[in-house]
């Protein structure tokens, strides 16, 4: 029994960290432009082909193919942010319209270019660490690694860095910020750029683990607007600790009990949240 | 490459090439010419994208080689005249209401004369098109069979009452392992799979080491699947009919969770890759149903699929070895039964073609003589039942081990299979 739970723990620790790095990129791009990006879950699956395209298709080192998916889903973030939500940001609509449109288009183009069905990746490492009897393998733990240090580093960054301030205080009041000196055209790249590259690297980690299709973005951002939700909208503390609670509970009641009454929970679980505290775990009341 | 292998394109190479291939047509390769009307289309409609697209493009390739082969040889010499086959494709991405809109145009606007059909989450969407329209669609799923639909036939694979010869051979071979535990996703073709493996297993004295997991097809990560499990610690983990996208990550997670018992599954499509990703070692000894049609096995005079091996060979420098699947000479099995009773109709209208087909109440089925059958499990006879092999891999390569009869389980253990089925509400006149 110990292993077993041991066990459901590492499934789960997985289970959030892919979806903390999603969750956050989605938050992120929420509170400093206010666009609720429906493309975010195509981001996370364009950085899975990114791995795809270089490491099964080219033979390139894994980590060379997940870096290259954080830039090029970063860029990707940078010409959206450009071409969709900039003109469109006094829409308050038109940002979550575009971004539909978008992610259609990224996956039509995925779809053209690698076709339909799901894509092998060969193993990059089958070793692993054993404790208690329940076994963890390199490219789990990869995931959860990459999550932490990104997170952290994010975490730093948002907190001690110049331009962290200014994205901090976009997300507070953008009209105050603009006041203030901040460009605003320069921090909504930035935050374009650090969440859609979150959403990058988390599929880049996970496709060796998932057999990626165009479609896979699907799931992801149903789960993700569950987490942030849950979380609190705009808190990026929140979107962390939310991705933990949702992918513990989740991941225990599969294995104890059963995949689609997990669903079911974790539907009653953003329910019950949105019932004792509207605003979220970690959201704060709007003034009246 | 060396400089004296390259080719050099000189501009009289690249003339001569030219009219080379502007003669071709004319004084070419031998070829069959066909009038226009000399056609009789017939009907793909199966899922060529989504999950269960591994089992419905590798069958439409399939029987592009055997349209290509028998358009070559003359066609399909019915009544006086040879006509080519064409085949018509549809993705019904495994979708009810895809289904209907694609049989409705395959048979209004393309005027085929005979469907194939993947079935199970499709069929509910044609069953009451093939009642009105009378035409004769074929499903790999006899579990779509009822008394409703007289023009539905079985004629190739009976998933999934095959998977018994599975139990039963490693039963007889392993009498050791005594416990197992099964998972598949909860849909049309996960259900009826499990009620016929919990038969089997029965049969054979295998008890279960825990209820059957269902799991929500739209599940990605199969880790806390996989440890629920093995925390039963069986002896047998049987991945019932999985899809071929689920099969894999299912291996993966037990090769990693540390399982080191016997594997039994429906299929295990593209198994080179989960070899890959696990290691030989692990998966020598995985049983499943579907075989690689370069095994010798499959020359023995009683097998009707033609040249099998050089099927393989085909597909294989077509499509490539990693493509090949349960399904790949499935549906090209089934348009050799379809081409035989029509010649001997000497008519395509599915009127005819179908008690052609049924006459005398056997069949040519690819893996040899068959009977129609079902009446007890699907209320009708439309269901091709014979010998079918139980494949086992050996050396990173699957090999069939043997041929097994499902009619001789059947007469011994129906009222098992009839009992799990109607447990999980799969049989017949349970099924809305």
């Amino acid at each position: 029994m110990p292993e077993f739970l041991l066990q459901t723990i590492f499934n789960a620790s997985y289970a959030a960290s892919y979806m903390a790095l999603i969750a956050v990129g989605l938050v992120l791009i929420f509170g400093v432009m206010g666009v609720i990006n429906f493309a975010h879950g195509d981001l996370y699956m364009v950085g899975s082909y990114a791995v795809v395209f270089l490491y099964a298709g080219f033979g390139l080192p894994f980590l060379v193919a997940v870096a290259a998916g954080l830039i090029f889903v970063g860029l990707l973030g940078i010409l959206m942010e450009i071409a969709l939500f900039r003109p469109l940001r006094t829409n308050p609509l038109g940002g979550l319209i575009a971004s539909i449109g978008f992610l259609l288009m990224l996956q039509s183009l995925v779809v053209l270019g690698f076709g339909l069905r799901n894509q092998h990746i060969p193993p990059v490492s089958q070793g692993g660490i054993t404790i208690g009897g329940a076994f963890l393998t390199y490219e789990r733990l990869g995931v959860i690694v990459a999550a932490v240090v990104l997170l952290g580093s994010l975490w730093l960054f948002l907190k001690r860095s110049k331009f962290g301030w200014a994205l901090r205080a976009c997300a507070q009041d953008r009209e105050a910020a603009a006041l203030q000196g901040i460009s605003i055209n320069q921090t909504a790249r930035y935050a374009m750029f650090i969440g859609a590259g979150l959403a990058g690297v988390a599929g880049a980690m996970t496709a060796p683990l998932v057999s990626p299709t165009p479609f896979m973005g699907h799931t992801v951002i149903v789960t993700a607007f569950i987490i942030i939700i849950v979380g609190g909208i705009g808190s990026l503390e929140g979107a962390v600790v939310a991705a933990i609670l949702y992918a513990f509970v989740h991941t225990f009641v599969t294995t104890f009990y059963d995949g689609v009454v997990a669903n079911i929970v974790g539907l009653l679980l953003m329910l019950a949240v949105l019932v004792v505290k509207p605003q979220g775990l970690f959201g704060v009341r709007e003034r009246a | 490459m060396t400089s004296d292998t390259k080719m050099k394109l000189s501009r009289r190479t690249l003339l001569a090439s030219t009219a080379a291939s502007a003669l071709l047509p004319v004084v070419g390769v031998p070829r069959v010419a066909f009038a226009a009307d000399d056609v009789v289309r017939i009907g793909f409609l199966a899922p060529l994208t989504g999950p269960v697209a591994a089992w419905g493009k590798p069958g439409l390739d399939g029987c592009q080689i055997w349209a290509d082969w028998t358009n070559a040889a003359g066609g399909v010499k019915i009544g006086d005249k040879s006509y080519k086959v064409e085949l018509v494709s549809y993705d019904d991405e495994d979708d009810a209401g895809k289904a209907r809109v694609g049989a409705t145009k395959l048979i209004r606007e393309h005027g085929v004369k005979f469907i194939m059909m993947l079935g199970g989450n499709s069929w509910p969407g044609v069953e009451e098109i093939a009642a009105r329209q009378g035409m004769l669609f074929s499903t790999l799923l006899p579990s779509d069979l009822s008394p409703s639909t007289k023009t539905l036939i079985a004629p190739c694979e009976v998933h999934p009452i095959y998977n018994v010869t599975g139990v039963e051979w490693l039963a007889a071979n392993r009498p050791e392992l005594k416990t197992a535990v099964i998972c598949a996703q909860d849909d049309a073709l996960g259900k009826p799979s499990v009620a016929t493996y919990l038969a089997a297993f029965e049969a054979a004295g295998i008890q279960m080491a825990g209820p059957p997991l269902f799991f929500d097809p739209d599940t990605k990560d199969f880790a806390p699947v996989m440890t629920q499990l093995l925390a039963k610690n069986p002896d047998i983990l049987c991945l019932d009919t999985c899809y071929a996208d689920y099969v894999q990550p299912l291996c993966e997670q037990a090769f990693q969770q540390g399982y080191k018992g016997q594997i039994i599954s429906c299929t295990l499509d593209f198994y080179q890759r989960i070899i890959e990703r696990t290691s030989k070692e692990f998966m020598e000894g995985v049983i499943f149903q579907f075989p690689d049609f370069d095994d010798p096995a499959l020359n023995d005079e009683r097998i009707n699929f033609r040249d099998p091996n050089k099927f393989f060979a085909e597909y294989v420098k077509r499509f490539g070895a990693n493509e090949w699947s349960a399904v790949s000479w499935e549906y090209a099995s089934i348009l050799d039964l379809w081409s035989d009773a029509a010649q001997r109709a000497g008519s395509a209208e599915p009127a005819s073609v179908l008690p052609a087909m049924q006459e005398g109440g056997k069949g040519k089925h690819a893996f040899g003589e068959a009977r129609w059958w079902g009446k007890d499990l699907f209320g009708i006879d439309n269901a091709l039942v014979g010998d079918w092999p139980v494949v086992v891999i050996r050396d990173g390569k699957a090999r069939i081990a043997e041929f097994r009869s499902i009619p001789a389980w059947w007469d011994k253990h129906g009222d098992l299979l009839i009992k799990h089925m109607t447990d999980l509400g799969q049989m017949w006149n349970q099924r809305t």
